[in-house]
């Protein structure tokens, strides 16, 4: 999957606008980011990559891209 | 991971019963404001619980839907020979709750019970141990009482929890019947999840005192005492999508099914989100995959039998159906039953209002 189109999928489930991320917001910023958008965030990896993410793995991440980080492999820039 | 095969012990039916008292998540928008709880009712699917009050306990609403059942099934009190009391809220730490269950049934001397302390998994382990222990041979009529009443100790400023949680309570009527079918389980537990989902106080590790029952801010801004339940819902759900497929398939494959034999996967209802994911993940249509929490919230181990009964009633007390039966989380723990029950007694959902109290008559 290109990062582009893995950002749109980060702004739906953000509640955004299409387009609105870069990547390099931080996490704490984002007055949505919570343990619900976090349970959306283990869902969409489920299903775009099939593979599922551990809570731990999540709360080291502090940026939007460190989230994209999590699945590096599969995403190109 | 251990599977199992139960031969010659049919339900005979199943009766519930809730407290009167309904809590309307709404209601919460004064602590949590309206934006998170238009987002955790949207998510999770639950609109209002049935709470117990200070006075009600799990063994209460267990009581009273026995009472009914066995009128129901018109089975006499007497013809009872195992209670088995599955809870994580029991009535004292001693003694064991099915004794004091026993005493206030009314049930014979002969009738062995005992408790088991599991919770989202607790009704398929208890569905599985006590036909196991019926097939040995030493018990004709067994009962399988499973219930909670985990809202009494939640924080009502504690948002993983507070919107989610509803109690009931459950009992399962069994009976040795040569020409049933066979019942295949898949168990397992996974330890290292003990503090992900966790009650920290009042055991004897941490034994309650005035600092365990301080709330105070914890992470993501919650408040909430060490005597009130702790749930990580993040860990909660990787670990449900880590194991359920797993656990499924393999009672699946132990059986013999495929997919298009069961008629119902009737999972524990943990919320509306775990559970469409779940069904997304192992492609179960929507029709065979009933969801109970709009009105009832998670309510622990009671959740699967509450959906059998509320959503299944009709075809369960006609003719015969081949279910999965999934129950994961606290612990962690999990099973999986293979079952084929019905036609079967259902019971109407009995509401109970406060009942008398019941501390033995000397305290």
């Amino acid at each position: 999957m290109s990062k582009q189109k893995f950002l749109l999928l980060l702004d739906d489930l953000f509640e955004e606008d299409p387009g609105t991320l870069s990547g390099e917001e931080r996490l704490e910023d984002l007055e949505i980011w919570d343990s619900l958008t976090a349970l959306g965030f283990i869902a969409l990896i489920d299903d775009e990559f099939n593979l599922i993410i551990s809570g731990d793995e999540i709360e080291k991440c502090l940026t939007v891209n460190d989230l994209i980080g999590l699945v590096q492999q599969d995403v190109v820039e | 991971m251990a599977v199992a095969r139960v031969s010659g012990i049919r339900i005979a039916g199943i009766a519930n019963a809730v407290p009167e008292a309904v809590v309307i998540n709404e209601d919460s928008i004064d602590i949590f404001g309206e934006q998170i709880v238009r987002r955790i009712n949207e998510t999770t699917g639950i609109e209002s619980r049935h709470v117990a009050s200070a006075e009600i306990c799990t063994s209460d609403l267990c009581e009273v839907a026995t009472h009914k059942l066995l009128k129901d099934l018109s089975w006499e009190h007497e013809s009872i020979d195992l209670l088995v009391f599955v809870s994580q809220t029991p009535d004292y730490l001693l003694p064991a709750t099915a004794c004091s269950l026993h005493g206030r049934l009314g049930l014979s001397p002969h009738c062995v019970a005992f408790d088991v302390n599991l919770g989202c998994s607790g009704y398929v382990y208890g569905l599985w141990m006590a036909s196991q222990l019926m097939q040995s041979g030493a018990f004709k009529r067994g009962l399988l009482a499973v219930g909670d009443t985990i809202s009494r100790i939640v924080s009502p400023e504690d948002r993983a929890s507070a919107l989610l949680i509803g109690d009931a309570g459950s009992v399962t009527a069994l009976e040795r019947d040569d020409q049933a079918s066979d019942m295949v389980f898949d168990l397992g537990t996974d330890g290292s999840g003990e503090s992900n989902l966790i009650v920290p106080a009042g055991g004897f590790r941490m034994p309650t005192s005035t600092r365990t029952q301080e709330r105070t801010v914890r992470e993501k801004s919650n408040i909430r005492s060490d005597n009130d339940v702790f749930m990580d819902g993040t860990k909660v759900f990787t670990f449900t999508l880590r194991t359920v497929p797993n656990t499924v398939a393999s009672a699946l494959d132990t059986i013999g099914w495929d997919m298009d034999t069961v008629d119902a996967f009737v999972m524990h209802q943990a919320n509306r989100y775990i559970l469409r994911h779940l069904a997304k993940k192992m492609d179960i249509p929507e029709e065979k995959f009933p969801i109970c929490i709009k009105d009832f919230g998670n309510t622990s181990g009671a959740s699967i039998p509450l959906t059998m009964t509320e959503m299944l009633a009709d075809t369960l007390r006609q003719k015969p159906q081949n279910l999965i039966l999934s129950g994961f989380g606290v612990g962690w723990s999990w099973a999986t039953a293979a079952i084929t029950c019905g036609p079967m007694v259902i019971s109407e959902l009995s509401i109970v209002s406060n009942v008398p109290k019941k501390m033995p008559a000397d305290l």
